[in-house]
C-alpha cells in the first residue's frame, strides 16, 4: 500500500508543475488564499465607494444609482462566495486538512488542482461583468427574480447572465474541492488520528464542506433555473408582468419558490463560513492560551448539531416574503435553538481561556476579537430570528449591522488569526508583530465604530438598500451625520488592511526565520521535518497520533506541550 | 468503529494507537465517488422539489395524460430506458464475471450508455418539431431542464468511462489488472446510480398532477 501511495506522490520537477499546474495540497492552498484575497481587495475598494455615497451623498459624479447598487450587489456576492468561502475551505482546508490529519496530499490532487482552476475561472467570469455592456449585475446580493432579470435593473443584460454561470462554475469548483476534504478525513488520517482526536479546525471545516456540498447544489438549481428564465424565456420564477408598459411573455412563475432555494443554500452558507471560523479559533485560543480546549467533545457535537441544524432554518430570512405563520413559529423555534450549541462555544472558549496562561501574540488577538464581535453578532441574531421583533427590523441597517458582525467582520479577524498563526509555517518566516498589532487595532476597534451605530440607526428605521436618504421627515440629520461617520472609519479600515498586505509581502523577504514550531503547539502540522513541509509533507513515514491535539500544561512535564505525535509518556515524566 | 463510539471517545485520555484502517486507493476512491453521489442526489432533490412545488400553480400541464401532450407517446423513452438498464447491466457483469467477462462487459456498458444520450438527443429533437419548444410551458421546461442534467451526468460518466477503457487496453498488454477493476467498479456503482435516478425521475415526469398533489400534500410543500 505504501508504494502505491508512493507511486501517485508526482513529485514536481519543473517551475510549471511545481508552481503552476501543482498538484501539492499546499500549493493549492496558497493558490486559492491569493485569489480570494484579491478579489476581496476589490470588494473591500467597492464597499469604499459605497460608504462615499451614504457617507457624503452627492459628492462623487461617478456612484450613480445604478453604480451604487452594481457596488453593493458584486461587494456583497464576491465577500461571501469569493473570499469567504473559498479561504476557509480551498485556503486553509486544503493547506491544514492533510498536515493536520497526518496526510501526504489530497486523496485526489488532480482533482484539487482542477479545483483551483475552476475557482479562478469563475472569478474571472465574475469580473469580466464589470466590462461587458451595461455592467455587472446590481440586483442585490440574493438575485431575487423578477427584478434581478428585468430590464431596469443595472446589469440586467450581461451583468446577470455572467454572475449566475460564475456561481455555477464556482459550485463545481467548490464540489471538486469538497470532495477532496471529505474523503481525506475519512480516508487518509494516519495510523492513531482518531476522529475525536482530529484539531477542531479539521472539524470545523470538515462539517463545512459538508454542508457546501449538500447547501451549494441549491443556489446551483436556482441559478439554473433562472437563466433558463433569463436566456430561454422559461417561467420557473417569473410570474406574469408588466415591464415598463410591455407584458413580457412569462406567466404563472413563483418568486417566492426562488427565495426558498436560494434561503436553503443561503443560511447553511452562513454556517459554511462560521464553521471553519469557529474551528480554527478554537485551535488559537487553545494553542495560545496554553490551555486545552474546554470540552472538545461537546465542540465536537455543537459542529455537528449547527451543521445539521442549519438546514431547518432558512425561512427567517423571508418572514416578510409571507408564509404560513405555523412556518414562522417553526423557523423562529428552530433559529432559537440553534443558539444554543452556538453559545456552548462562546462560553467553552471563554472557559478555556480563564487561567489560561495567555500570550497575547497577534493571532490571539484576532482570536479574542473574533469572540467579541461574533457575541454581539450572534445576540442581535436573536431579535432577528422572532417574527414579530423582525418585521419592524427587517430592511434597516440593523440587519445590516448583524449580518456584517457575525459573518462579516468575524469570520474576517479569524481569517487574519490564522494567517498570522499559520504564515510561519507556510513561508517559513513570521509576520511582522508590530504590524500585525497595528492592523488587529484598526481593524477591530474601526469595525465595530463602523458597526456598533448602524444599529442605532436600524432601530429608528433607516432602511437598508437606499442610494440616498433626502427628505425622510422620519431620518434625522444626526443620522446623516452618523453615516458620514461610519464612511469614514470605513475607509480608515480599508486603509488598515494595506498594512497586513504590506506585512504579508515584506515578511516573505525580510520576516524573522519561524522555526518549525514557534508557537510551540501541539498538532501534526507544526510537527513536520521541514519548515515549510517539503513535497509529502513527511519524509519518508507518517507520523503517528499518540494524543489528543489539546496537551497543553499538562501537569509532571516539563514542556508545557505535548506534540500529537509524542509517546514517551513514561520517560520524560519528571 | 460506529459512528456513535466514534463521537462519545474521550480523546483527553491515554488510549490504544488504532490499527489503521485499511485505506488503498479503492476504497478511497470508492469514498470518493459515495461522496460525489451524494451531492449529485442533492441536486435533482431540490429539482424535484422546485418541480413539485412549482406544479402547484395554476398554469401547470400536465406532461402525458392525453394525446397531445408531449410524453403521451413514450415509446422512444422507453427504448432509451432499455439502453440505460443495458448499460448498468453490462457493468454489473463486467464487475462479477470479472476473469471472462470485463472488457466486454465494459465496452458495452459504454456503447449503451452513448445510444442513451443520442436517443435522448432525437427525443429532444422530435419535441421541439412537435412544437414543444422548452418555454412552452413550466412542465416541459423541467423535462428539458431535469432530462438535460440527467444526460450531462451520463456523458461525464463517459468520459470516466474512457479512461477505463484505455486501462483495458493497457491491461491486455501488462496483464496488470488491479486498477481496471477497481474502475469497473466504480463505473457500475455509478452507472446504477443513473439508472435509479433516470428511473425515478421518468417516473415523476410521468405521472399525473393528482400525484403532484398528493405528494405535495404529504410534504407540507405548498407555497
Amino acid at each position: 500500500m505504501e508504494d502505491e501511495v508512493d507511486q501517485d506522490m508526482h513529485e514536481p520537477n519543473s517551475f510549471l508543475t511545481k508552481y503552476v499546474w501543482s498538484q501539492d495540497h499546499k500549493v493549492i492552498a496558497i493558490q486559492y488564499s491569493v485569489i480570494a484575497i484579491l478579489v476581496g481587495i476589490v470588494a473591500l475598494v467597492l464597499s469604499g465607494l459605497m460608504r462615499l455615497q451614504l457617507g457624503f451623498p452627492g459628492s462623487f459624479d461617478f456612484i450613480d444609482p445604478s453604480a451604487y447598487y452594481q457596488f453593493v450587489t458584486m461587494h456583497g456576492m464576491i465577500m461571501v462566495i469569493y473570499l469567504l468561502t473559498a479561504i476557509f475551505l480551498g485556503g486553509f482546508g486544503n493547506y491544514l486538512i492533510p498536515l493536520m490529519v497526518g496526510a501526504r496530499d489530497m486523496v485526489f490532487p488532480f482533482v484539487n488542482m482542477l479545483s483551483v482552476w475552476f475557482y479562478l475561472l469563475a472569478v474571472i467570469v465574475l469580473m469580466a461583468s464589470f466590462f461587458v455592456p451595461g455592467g455587472p449585475t446590481g440586483a442585490g446580493w440574493t438575485l431575487y427574480p423578477p427584478q434581478a432579470i428585468l430590464p431596469g435593473t443595472p446589469g440586467s443584460d450581461w451583468g446577470i447572465i455572467l454572475m449566475l454561470v460564475s456561481l455555477a462554475i464556482f459550485i463545481v469548483a467548490a464540489t471538486m474541492g469538497g470532495l477532496n476534504y471529505v474523503t481525506t478525513v475519512l480516508q487518509a488520517r494516519t495510523r492513531g488520528m482518531t476522529l475525536m482526536r482530529m484539531p477542531l479546525t479539521v472539524w470545523g471545516i470538515f462539517m463545512a464542506t459538508i454542508l457546501a456540498l449538500l447547501a451549494f447544489p441549491a443556489l446551483f438549481v436556482s441559478a439554473v433555473m433562472m437563466l433558463f428564465d433569463k436566456t430561454l424565456g422559461t417561467s420557473f420564477f417569473m410570474p406574469a408582468i408588466l415591464s415598463m408598459g410591455q407584458q413580457l411573455d412569462h406567466e404563472g412563475g413563483s418568486p417566492i419558490l426562488f427565495q426558498h432555494l436560494f434561503w436553503f443554500f443561503g443560511h447553511p452558507e452562513v454556517y459554511i463560513v462560521a464553521l471553519p471560523a469557529f474551528g480554527i479559533v478554537s485551535d488559537l485560543i487553545s494553542t495560545h492560551a496554553r490551555k486545552n480546549i474546554f470540552g472538545y467533545r461537546l465542540m465536537v457535537w455543537a459542529i455537528v448539531i449547527i451543521g445539521v441544524m442549519s438546514f431547518v432554518v432558512w425561512a427567517h430570512h423571508m418572514y416578510i416574503s409571507g408564509m404560513n405563520p405555523l412556518f414562522g413559529y417553526f423557523f423562529a423555534t428552530t433559529t432559537l435553538i440553534i443558539a444554543v450549541p452556538t453559545a456552548i462555544k462562546v462560553y467553552n472558549w471563554v472557559l478555556t481561556i480563564w487561567h489560561g496562561n495567555i500570550r497575547l501574540n497577534v493571532p490571539m488577538l484576532f482570536a479574542l476579537g473574533f469572540v467579541s464581535t461574533f457575541t454581539i453578532g450572534g445576540l442581535t441574531g436573536l431579535f432577528l430570528g422572532n417574527v414579530v421583533v423582525d418585521l419592524p427590523l427587517s430592511d434597516t441597517y440593523f440587519v445590516v449591522a448583524h449580518f456584517h458582525m457575525v459573518m462579516g467582520v468575524s469570520p474576517i479577524l479569524v481569517v487574519f488569526g490564522g494567517i498570522y498563526h499559520w504564515y510561519p509555517k507556510m513561508s517559513g518566516k513570521m509576520l511582522n508583530d508590530t504590524m500585525g498589532k497595528m492592523h488587529f487595532w484598526g481593524t477591530f476597534l474601526g469595525t465595530y465604530a463602523i458597526y456598533f451605530p448602524m444599529h442605532y440607526l436600524g432601530v429608528l428605521g433607516v432602511p437598508r438598500r437606499y442610494f440616498a436618504y433626502e427628505n425622510y421627515d422620519f431620518i434625522p440629520d444626526s443620522a446623516k451625520d452618523l453615516n458620514a461617520m461610519i464612511s469614514v472609519m470605513a475607509i480608515f479600515v480599508g486603509l488598515v488592511q494595506l498594512i497586513f498586505i504590506f506585512n504579508l509581502i515584506w515578511s516573505l523577504f525580510k520576516g524573522e526565520k519561524a522555526g518549525d514550531n514557534p508557537w510551540e503547539a501541539t498538532s501534526l502540522e507544526w510537527q513536520t521535518e521541514a519548515t515549510p513541509p517539503g513535497h509529502g509533507n513527511w519524509g519518508k513515514e507518517l507520523p503517528v497520533c499518540h494524543r489528543w491535539a489539546y496537551d497543553y500544561s499538562v501537569p509532571g512535564y516539563e514542556e508545557d506541550f505535548l506534540p500529537q505525535n509524542y509517546s514517551g509518556e513514561e520517560e520524560e515524566k519528571t | 468503529m460506529s459512528i456513535l463510539s466514534a463521537l462519545t471517545e474521550k480523546p483527553w485520555e491515554p488510549g490504544v494507537i488504532p490499527q489503521p484502517q485499511s485505506r488503498g486507493r479503492e476504497q478511497t476512491r470508492q469514498s470518493g465517488l459515495k461522496v460525489l453521489l451524494m451531492v449529485v442526489s442533492a441536486l435533482f432533490f431540490l429539482f424535484i422539489v422546485a418541480f413539485l412545488m412549482r406544479s402547484q400553480y395554476p398554469d401547470w400541464q400536465p406532461l402525458a395524460e392525453q394525446p397531445g401532450h408531449p410524453l403521451f407517446n413514450k415509446n422512444q423513452l422507453w427504448l432509451n430506458t432499455v439502453y440505460l438498464l443495458l448499460a448498468s447491466a453490462f457493468l454489473q457483469l463486467a464487475k462479477v464475471n470479472r476473469p471472462y467477462f470485463p472488457q466486454t462487459g465494459l465496452i458495452l456498458g459504454g456503447l449503451f450508455s452513448c445510444a442513451f444520450v443520442t436517443g435522448q438527443v432525437v427525443f429532444w429533437q422530435q419535441l421541439h418539431q412537435q412544437g414543444f419548444i422548452v418555454s412552452i410551458n413550466p412542465a416541459v421546461s423541467f423535462f428539458y431542464l431535469l432530462t438535460g442534467l440527467h444526460a450531462a451526468h451520463v456523458s461525464v460518466g463517459i468520459l470516466a468511462w474512457l479512461v477505463a477503457v484505455k486501462e483495458a487496453i493497457r491491461s491486455d498488454a501488462n496483464n496488470k489488472r488491479t486498477k481496471l477493476r477497481q474502475y469497473i467498479d466504480l463505473c457500475a456503482l455509478y452507472w446504477h446510480f443513473l439508472l435509479g435516478l433516470w428511473a425515478l425521475l421518468f417516473t415523476l415526469l410521468v405521472s399525473k398532477p393528482d400525484t403532484y398533489n398528493a405528494i405535495v400534500e404529504f410534504c407540507g410543500l405548498g407555497v
